[in-house]
């Protein structure tokens, strides 16, 4: 398999500036109100975090999203206790939990675990959204370049299945983040997302979904392809738009085919043997 | 009768003063431009542009009057029915069959922007945009379903350009509906959206 990449290096760092812009809003609100407080902004910041994968996990499906939520309700939980503000009945639930043996103990067995965790997941490309391997796939087969970019959405083949082939096929590309999908009573629109731009697609800040790029396969059969603009300058090469269209839509009924023979496992194993950059 | 003349009637017809006018000519035997607008409180150039564009429509006949050796003229009715009849058939515009076979596709950086059906399988509307600078202006095309189907199937820009015949036929579009899909390339050929690509080239 060619590892000539088609698109771009990845420059992006949305994905962690989300988490690491905490940092300072930690920092300022302990300065300004007194640490206890700036740990308790903490906990709030990574509480909205863990709502977040939640919420993701609610859309996708993606089991190994809970870890996520799981981790973030922990580290909640750890924040408040040493912001010193839980109390029970009696006074102080830990009066100085820097000083705190049982404290440190806690936070540390949680951070290994999860740490380990999270490290494994990251590595195995299970919590990895694989817009990029997508569009690479979609790519490889192209070599004539040549421009001739459009909105329009290419009409590229048809496919026979009946609905609960399609949701069940919808199912696993959300669960595996190869796209996020959108139902409508004709539709379903598989939307890829990149790595780091999933904030935006789901919180509603990229635009309507229908700007981006997605296949979408009707109640008829019939398979149409979007490339967003944004999506198609991330190629090095302007490829022949044309083609581009067809051959996204070609990975995605390929893929569904191989799904719906029971070799499910194989898609990932394509998607993995691209060897992209498990933080891209 | 063709559309310029039966709007010349139209026009003349809609004027407020309009049935007055043909009332004193039905009435009187002649009349003057200056007696009508003396009976009707018009003003006389109001009076003598209305007389004149029916006479220029055969409507009336004039007749010169020398009076105190200044000529001026009496007009008379020459036809007590007016009809308007239009054939519309006579602006349907048959496909031809260079129309029909033009090879085409959509133009590279044609600059505009096409909103796609909730069903995504047409489209619904064209924007485009025309002029430079501050006269730069948007014009958003809405399209017929079958339009939209018939665009949504065009080829992309650098795509093997296809003839109208052959879209409509991807777009499982009716050959008795040509005359629609053409006005629209024609319209799009226009402002530069679509090319036609002569089959040499092609």
């Amino acid at each position: 398999m060619s590892l000539v990449r088609k698109l771009k290096p990845d420059r992006n760092i949305t994905g962690a500036l989300v988490p690491l812009s905490m940092l300072p809003i930690f920092g300022l609100t302990s300065l300004i109100f007194g640490i206890p407080i700036g740990l308790l902004t903490l906990a709030v910041m990574v509480a909205l975090i863990g709502l977040f994968y939640l919420y993701v996990f609610i859309r996708t499906w993606n089991v190994f999203l809970l870890v996520l939520s799981a981790d973030c309700a922990f580290f909640v939980f750890m924040l408040v206790i040493a912001s010193g503000k839980l109390k029970d009945t009696e006074g102080n639930f830990m009066a100085n939990p820097f000083d705190s043996t049982e404290f440190a103990l806690a936070y540390f067995t949680g951070l290994v675990f999860f740490g380990f965790v999270i490290i494994f997941l990251t590595l195995t490309r299970r919590l990895k959204w694989r817009g990029r391997e997508i569009f690479e796939l979609a790519a490889e087969p192209v070599e004539e370049t040549g421009n001739g970019y459009t909105s329009r959405p290419r009409p590229v083949g048809k496919v026979n299945y009946s609905p609960q082939q399609m949701r069940a096929y919808t199912r696993f590309c959300s669960s595996h983040l190869i796209a996020l999908p959108y139902s409508t009573s004709k539709n379903i629109t598989l939307v890829l997302v990149k790595n780091s731009e999933e904030f935006g697609r789901l919180l509603g800040l990229s635009g309507d979904y229908r700007d981006a790029t997605w296949v979408n396969f009707d109640v008829d059969g019939e398979v149409s392809v979007h490339i967003a603009q944004k999506d198609y300058l991330d190629y090095r090469q302007p490829l022949a738009f044309d083609q581009l269209c067809t051959s996204l839509g070609q990975v995605f009924i390929d893929f569904f085919d191989l799904y719906d023979k029971g070799e499910g496992v194989r898609v990932i194993d394509r998607l993995d043997d691209l060897k992209i950059s498990v933080l891209s | 009768m063709d559309f310029q003349t039966a709007a010349k009637y139209a026009s003349l017809l809609s004027k407020d003063y309009a049935e007055d006018i043909f009332q004193l000519l039905v009435n009187y035997q002649a009349i003057s431009a200056s007696e009508v607008a003396t009976r009707l409180d018009l003003h006389i150039k109001t009076a003598q542009d209305f007389l004149e564009s029916l006479e220029q429509l055969n409507i009336l006949s004039k007749e010169e009057v020398l009076e105190k050796k200044r000529p001026y003229y009496r007009y008379i009715l020459k036809q007590t029915r007016i009809v308007i009849d239009i054939d519309l058939m006579q602006v349907k515009r048959e496909p031809s069959q260079n129309s029909m076979s033009a090879h085409i596709r959509e133009k590279e950086n044609a600059g505009a922007r096409f909103s796609v059906a909730r069903s995504d399988d047409y489209i619904t509307s064209v924007t485009i945009w025309t002029g430079i600078g501050r006269e730069r202006e948007e014009r958003k095309i809405k399209l017929t379903t079958l339009q939209g189907k018939f665009l949504y199937h065009l080829p992309f820009p650098k795509a093997e350009p296809l003839t109208v015949d052959e879209i409509m036929r991807k777009a499982a579009i009716d050959e008795s509906l040509a005359p629609e899909i053409v006005d629209l390339v024609q319209l799009l050929e226009k402002y530069n959206v679509i090319e036609s690509i002569s089959e040499a080239a092609g």
